[in-house]
């Protein structure tokens, strides 16, 4: 048996799985059980190699399902059990790799928290589930200013055009932060709808908007482009080559226009 | 159009298509003017006589390339000194998050001057409004040169940055969409590219390894998990800005050391900051291996994990059918595989100026031509990396779709493209 295989059955001795996997090596079991019981002290300090049978059991476990979803149900269980920051952020490291919409719940419980929040997104932002950004949405209204800019960041890296209108609201913030995120996020987006919410804020945006917003324009140009929307694409930099703009924007304009032309 | 690089030593010129000239001019204040109002004019490059451009020997205050760096620490120190030593720069600016730090480069600067005009700052984007600076050089921790690349692009500046250049996959990307959105010059930084493995560049440019089918590199050690416990912050040091997009952690010096050891006592060792010696030398390792084997303007397609015995290397294939090895066995490093016999000869594309590639980036920034490790290669490069790092770190074979910038078929693998910043930092 390879190691591979030896540590890919240890997954089987989750709390949930004992008894239908009586022939797995009870040596790399134990390994996994140490290191989930190691979990529920480890601290900052505390040595990492302890933690490695899970990093391991990760490993293995692709491929099959079932062991995968009993070793993300363990992460997620620990999680909720009252752990120290270091343990949170070790296994919002892992559920970056096996979360699935089962760790989504015990992830945003952790999105409001400014202790927490940031490592939540670290996991969240990379799940695929569609659950994953609804837990992201439905944070970003009730969360702090100061969490605001990731909670929207990570929306615009995963292109979720739902919440283009909440995100759109926060073009106007007074904190900086927050005001220039959205912008990032709508030009990652990058729809029609996007597009229409920063050529509206651009007609009265602020001059400490100015750069954001139209780096956000030309970025959401580029993706309307690459989708085949040229007509959309043009307008925006139609609108970004007059002499109202920076010099390296009206090149850029200038730039994604002949770049258009040049575009069945 | 096709631009010549000149070979130093060698009276001879290379034509490099790829060597093109960017769009926007400008270059320095005194000229800002005229080309801001002539910035929608993409012709307009070819029209700016080089001696109007600084490049005619003597360089004039007001032709000068007024410079900043921001992360000036071990490396960012001796790009500053390479910098500052140069006619042709004026330095005004200097960056970091220790006090100590930014104010003794900043003495420094004024010293060589003799005046006061260098200002010191804590935070990059001060620096990066400033209408007055047309380059910057970034030497921060990895993690940071996503952040600061693309920023510069979107103020107007060209940038020399330090290797590797990206911290994940998903910023090569948006770092080359960048420079080349805004027709900046942005120079990687290792300079032993070009410098420290010319015997094997010129063999296989020269034609004598015949065919080339592959490449080894041995190079790490992989980069770890930090969970090292907290100690007093230091005075003067703004720790939550070093940090910056990372997730939060305790200060502990071992952690943000700038010390070249890779060996758990320096950023460079853990994953939140760096490749570990993945990336921190497979910048150069890779770089000059894909350099030799002339295939820096490609990205892998796929990379194959080994597991012979316990064993673990790994193999990136190239469109071409080129292989990149990483750590196989029973080869050395920087050991290619032809068919030996003796094939066409090409030149070796060189830096362009004087003053190797602090010269080139220089020289380009004048000429709007692109560097030698213009950041379209260095991404390349910084991208194997990556992908090995995947790979080992999956223990499977992985295949990467260049166009999408996405890993064929494997989600998870997918979630390892990027990791999420910490509030506020975005890109």
């Amino acid at each position: 048996m390879t190691s591979k295989e030896t540590t890919k059955m240890t997954l089987a001795f989750g709390a949930a799985a004992v008894a239908a996997t009586g022939t797995v090596a009870q040596t790399d079991s134990a390994a996994v059980n140490d290191a989930f019981n190691t979990l529920k002290t480890y601290d900052w300090g505390a040595d990492r190699n302890a933690l490695n049978p899970i990093d391991q059991a990760i490993i293995a476990s692709h491929g099959d399902p079932a062991a995968r979803k009993v070793l993300e149900k363990r992460l997620v269980d620990a999680l909720a059990g009252g752990l120290s920051r270091s343990a949170q952020d070790y296994v919002c490291r892992k559920l970056r790799i096996v979360g699935t919409a089962q760790s989504v719940r015990a992830l945003a419980a952790l999105l409001p928290a400014e202790e927490t929040s940031h490592i939540a997104r670290y996991a969240l932002e990379r799940i695929p589930d569609e659950k994953a950004a609804e837990a992201l949405r439905e944070a970003l209204p009730k969360v702090g200013n100061k969490l605001k800019p990731g909670m929207i960041g990570s929306l615009g890296v995963r292109r979720d055009t739902k919440s283009i209108g909440v995100i759109a609201k926060s073009l106007g913030d007074s904190d900086l932060s927050i005001a220039r995120a959205a912008a990032q996020a709508l030009g990652l987006i990058g729809t029609p709808a996007a597009a229409q919410e920063l050529s509206r804020f651009a007609k009265a945006a602020p001059a400490s908007m100015k750069i954001p917003v139209a780096d956000a324009r030309l970025v959401c140009a580029e993706q309307l482009l690459a989708d085949g929307k040229k007509a959309e694409a043009v307008a925006l930099y139609e609108e970004l080559k007059g002499d109202d703009q920076p010099a390296q924007v009206k090149v850029a304009a200038m730039r994604g226009l002949l770049t258009a032309a040049t575009k069945k | 159009m096709s631009l010549s690089t000149r070979i130093p030593g060698k009276g001879r010129h290379v034509t490099n298509d790829k060597n093109k000239p960017t769009k926007d001019p400008s270059v320095s204040p005194g000229r800002r003017a005229f080309l801001q109002a002539a910035a929608a004019s993409v012709a307009l490059p070819y029209l700016v006589p080089a001696s109007a451009m600084g490049n005619a020997g003597t360089t004039a205050p007001s032709n000068r390339i007024v410079m900043a760096g921001i992360g000036l620490g071990n490396m960012g120190g001796g790009d500053l000194e390479s910098f500052l030593g140069r006619g042709d720069v004026q330095y005004v600016a200097v960056c970091d998050v220790k006090r100590d730090v930014r104010e003794g480069r900043m003495n420094r600067v004024n010293e060589k001057y003799g005046n006061k005009d260098c200002k010191a700052y804590n935070d990059f984007r001060e620096v990066l409004a400033r209408a007055d600076i047309d380059a910057v050089h970034c030497a921060t921790p990895d993690h940071w040169h996503a952040i600061v690349v693309i920023e510069a692009c979107r103020h107007g500046k060209d940038i020399y940055c330090q290797k590797p250049e990206t911290k994940t996959l998903r910023e090569g990307k948006l770092m080359i969409d960048a420079a080349r959105r805004y027709s900046r010059v942005v120079s990687g930084g290792s300079q032993r590219v070009l410098e420290d493995y010319r015997k094997i560049v010129d063999a296989c440019w020269g034609g004598s390894k015949g065919q080339v089918k592959s490449i080894n590199v041995n190079v790490g050690p992989f980069p770890t998990d930090c969970n090292k416990a907290g100690e007093p912050i230091p005075d003067g040091f703004d720790w939550n800005m070093w940090l910056g997009p990372a997730p939060w952690a305790p200060y502990h010096p071992h952690r943000c050391s700038g010390s070249y050891n890779i060996d758990g006592t320096s950023w460079r060792s853990f994953k939140d900051y760096s490749g570990g010696g993945m990336t921190d030398w497979g910048a150069h390792h890779f770089g000059g291996a894909t350099f030799a084997i002339d295939v820096r303007e490609l990205e892998p397609e796929e990379v194959i994990f080994h597991n012979e015995n316990g064993r673990k290397f790994a193999t990136c294939r190239f469109p071409n059918g080129k292989l990149l090895h990483h750590n196989y066995p029973n080869r050395g490093n920087l050991d290619v595989e032809g068919t030996n016999e003796q094939g066409p000869s090409k030149a070796v594309p060189s830096y362009s100026g004087t003053g190797g590639i602090y010269g080139d980036f220089i020289d380009c920034v004048k000429t709007r031509r692109r560097p030698f490790r213009d950041i379209e290669f260095a991404v390349h490069t910084a991208n194997v990396c990556h992908l090995f790092l995947a790979a080992y770190e999956l223990e499977r074979s992985l295949k990467w779709d260049t166009t999408k910038q996405q890993f064929v078929g494997d989600d998870e693998a997918n979630r390892l493209v990027d990791v999420a910043r910490r509030e506020p930092w975005v890109i």
